[in-house]
């Protein structure tokens, strides 16, 4: 049985404005009343607000009490679907269903249901605060559950480390036609290269240098490629080699537009060694060679902006991603992927590290997810022909605070570190945007 | 009537041009190229050769030597025949892959268009590029004259692939002399150069192919386990293939001259050896000139002999010994220095190969030809007369010619 997407409701971040209802009666209806709308936002008494909206229910109360079968789970889509020609307008439905989520429209005479716009909900588009999100999660059940986890079992990651997830996931999506590159880091470290004689995955899978990744992945594939074999190189690196030491190889094969797919999975530094500072370590994190002391509070440089340098060298295909948006991520997989096909892809995953960062280990995907909602991080895609363009823009950040507050190695900011910090963000998010708005 | 023989076809050409050429007709997959002096022309060529179609081959210019060996490794894991070639600075630069290539068993062939190393700055000849990378594993042999270049760039296609062997072969010529120097060759024919090197068969022991998935190198050793004795059958393998590569050379430079020839000595020549009561060691380009000088010295009397030394890696150790046996006292020259010992590298390993010789005879090392400096008759005629008068064995300070030109 597939899994459908839907569409969730964030009470917390309603203000009632009223956009979606506005919104669903001009699509659906024609009409600028909210009255004509299939969805309707009410005031629950209790301060917050509930939602009147078909959920297309798995096992419908709907459809079991329609004595016309007018109304059916389409098992493809997922929607419950109404047939006009079938209905006996007897209403039944209205008051089976406990949602409030199928009513009579008087002004045409029969029942109408939210259908989700056949993919693209109006309400959804309208809501300005975030209350609701269209989630397609699953796609990721449906296209990538039943494929093949090509990791061997049993990886020795850190406890609530998620670069195993975007391992993973990355491997089984990209498939066993491929050549892994697993430079010194984290990858390698938790086994997936394999010790003494014995490999980590189910695809060829090897240790380049830390320096030399992307030119050993286009020597393999220019050679594929010559004898007419289509083969994805895919490498998954981490901050450090890609940012310093092996910058100038990534560089020279992004500007040959070398054809791979370069995902960089960064922890902020060299995570696997014991927590050094990269050049991707944020400014006032303490790590070990940055460490805190009378006469030092952590790191005093910002983190380049790497993925933004590498939109400086025009690659076929430029993203960040987070752990905690994997269906961003997953789209961004596959731009990725396609994008390989005729150039250089890189995709850039933010990824906390619960041991380097010092925080605990359940809070991976939260602390993941303040990253991006204070805009500490932010996430985009570019490409040359579209430009650049932010998948999940956030308007009004959470304060930074609160993330900094999140990570142990932030423990010892002062005020005007913060400040740096919040600066920071502000000239990052003016960047980015400027990026997005500028012509190609 | 009888057939006429096929004309012989000549070419003049420099030796950069001779080491494209034979690449070329070793038909190779794959060349990654950075630019430097004195290696240019050879690359340059190479990327001609392609552009023409001439060569069916894929080129990545890369963004410096460090990737353009790691290009190649990853494309030799993929199956290809794969070519570069760099000097001085460049080589120093590739080290980090240049010191992995042999233990992932890579036969992949490159050029070293020798070059003094830094510092004093300086663009010109000198074997201390090639010298200092000397223990790292690669097969390394020096070449003497420009058809000697091209013949063996192919050979090294040969030994490289043999399967007992699949090591990587560094060429190596002298910058300024060979790379610039002009001479008339014989290039081969394809079909020849087609019969003796096959099919390429590069990556039948370690391939990174999705359909024969393998970890290639992961982590081997440990303090544990079975890691140790793994990594020592690793690296006992490395020195099998390198001691094997003795036999290879010989076969493949024997092989060579039935088929073109022209029998260049594979490990060492001995040149007026037979009768010597003295000789010379030499290495590389400068040997011409040393040949003239012993050939004036025999018409003066002097029973003098040469060794030339063409295959530094592995060391023929035991070809040498048997060469210098009883030839009494001899000097090695050479065009780079041994910073440990103050002396030539060429002449420590001389000397190390006639490690329980009695008696032991008189010997000098000679340091010469440095940043491009000509080594010329008169340096050999006076190398000759300073190992004639050597008296007792025993450590005597290294002359350094050039020092008074």
């Amino acid at each position: 049985m597939p899994a459908y997407n839907t569409i969730a409701f964030h009470a917390d971040r309603c203000d009632m404005c009223g956009a979606c209802m506005t919104a669903c009666a001009q699509a659906k209806s024609a009409s600028d009343s909210p009255r004509r709308a299939r969805i309707e936002v009410l005031a629950d008494g209790a301060g917050s607000f509930g939602l009147a909206m078909c959920r297309q229910c798995a096992d419908p109360e709907c459809v079991q009490c329609c004595p016309a079968a007018a109304l059916r789970k389409d098992a493809e889509t997922g929607i419950v679907e109404w047939d006009h020609d079938r209905c006996v307008n007897c209403l039944l439905c209205t008051v089976a269903c406990s949602y409030a989520g199928i009513s009579l429209d008087e002004a045409v005479g029969h029942v109408v249901k939210c259908d989700h716009c056949g993919g693209d909900p109006a309400c959804v588009r309208a809501c300005k605060t975030g209350a609701l999100e269209y989630l397609t999660t699953a796609r990721i059940y449906n296209e990538v559950g039943a494929l093949e986890d090509l990791f061997v079992p049993g990886l020795a990651g850190c406890q609530g480390c998620n670069t195993e997830l975007l391992m993973r996931h990355t491997l089984r999506r990209v498939g066993p036609n491929t050549v892994l590159a697993a430079p010194p880091g984290c990858v390698p470290g938790m086994g997936a290269v394999g010790y003494n004689g014995m490999t980590g995955t189910k695809v060829p899978v090897f240790h380049p240098l830390l320096t030399n990744t992307a030119p050993m992945l286009a020597g393999i594939k220019r050679f594929y490629k010559r004898k007419g074999r289509e083969v994805t190189a895919l490498a998954l690196a981490g901050d450090g080699g890609a940012a310093d030491v092996g910058f100038q190889s990534l560089s020279g094969a992004a500007e040959r537009g070398e054809e791979m797919l370069f995902l960089v999975i960064d922890n902020e530094g060299y995570m696997n060694t014991g927590m050094q500072r990269s050049s991707c370590t944020p400014y006032g994190a303490w790590t070990t060679t940055t460490p805190v002391g009378r006469e030092s509070p952590g790191k005093s440089q910002d983190a380049k902006n790497l993925p933004l340098l590498m939109v400086g060298h025009r690659c076929a295909y430029v993203a960040t991603a987070s752990a905690a948006f994997m269906t961003d991520f997953y789209a961004k997989l596959d731009h990725a992927l396609e994008a390989s096909r005729h150039g250089f892809a890189y995709l850039h995953v933010y990824s906390p590290c619960t041991t380097g960062w010092r925080f605990p280990s359940r809070q991976n995907i939260e602390v993941a997810r303040k990253a991006v909602e204070s805009n500490f991080v932010m996430l985009w895609e570019y490409s040359p022909e579209a430009g650049l363009r932010l998948t999940h823009p956030i308007d009004d950040p959470a304060p930074v605070k609160e993330y900094l507050e999140a990570v142990g190695k932030y423990r010892h900011l002062t005020p005007g570190q913060i400040a740096h910090i919040e600066h920071h963000i502000a000239d990052n998010v003016a960047a980015i945007k400027r990026q997005a708005t500028a012509p190609l | 009537m009888s057939a006429a023989a096929p004309a012989r076809r000549f070419l003049v050409c420099d030796g950069n041009e001779a080491a494209a050429l034979a690449v070329a007709l070793a038909r190779v997959d794959m060349v990654a190229v950075y630019p430097i002096t004195p290696q240019s022309s050879l690359v340059e060529y190479l990327a001609k050769y392609i552009a023409d179609g001439r060569l069916q081959a894929e080129l990545v210019n890369a963004e410096g030597e460090h990737s353009v060996l790691s290009v190649l490794q990853g494309a030799a894991l993929a199956g290809a025949r794969t070519f570069t070639a760099t000097s001085g600075p460049g080589l120093a630069f590739m080290f980090e892959p240049y010191l992995r290539t042999p233990g992932m068993r890579l036969p992949i062939v490159m050029s070293i268009v020798t070059r003094d190393t830094l510092t004093p700055q300086s663009v010109w000849g000198g074997h201390q590029d090639a010298m200092s990378v000397r223990d790292v594993g690669w097969v390394q042999m020096y070449c003497e004259t420009v058809q000697e270049v091209l013949d063996t760039v192919i050979i090294a296609y040969r030994v490289a692939e043999r399967h007992d062997v699949m090591l990587p072969v560094n060429v190596c010529h002298d910058g300024n002399y060979l790379s610039y120097g002009t001479a008339r060759i014989e290039p081969p024919d394809q079909n020849v150069v087609d019969t003796f090197l096959g099919t390429p068969d590069v990556n039948w022991h370690v391939a990174l192919d999705p359909e024969r998935p393998m970890a290639v190198d992961p982590l081997t050793g440990g303090a544990g386990g079975a890691g140790p004795a793994m990594f020592v059958r690793y690296r006992r393998g490395q020195c099998a293939g390198m001691r094997d590569a003795l036999d290879a050379i010989r076969e493949a430079h024997e092989e060579w001259g039935r088929l073109t020839g022209r029998h260049h000595a594979p490990l060492i020549e001995r040149y007026r050896m037979d009768d010597a009561e003295f000789s010379i060691v030499t290495l590389g380009s400068m040997t011409g000139a040393a040949k003239d000088a012993i050939d004036e010295a025999r018409e003066r009397g002097r029973r003098v002999g040469l060794v030339k030394v063409k295959t530094f890696r592995p060391f023929p150790a035991a070809a040498i010994a048997e060469a210098l046996r009883g030839h009494g006292a001899f000097g090695v020259v050479d065009r780079s220095v041994d910073f440990a010992w103050n002396c030539g590298p060429l002449y420590r390993e001389v000397l190390t190969s006639l490690h329980g010789i009695t008696p032991a005879a008189p010997s000098q090392s000679f340091i010469g030809g440095l940043a491009g400096a000509d080594l010329t008759v008169e340096h050999f005629e006076s190398v000759i007369d300073t190992v004639g008068q050597l008296q007792n064995a025993g450590a005597r300070d290294t002359v350094w010619l050039n020092a008074q030109d």
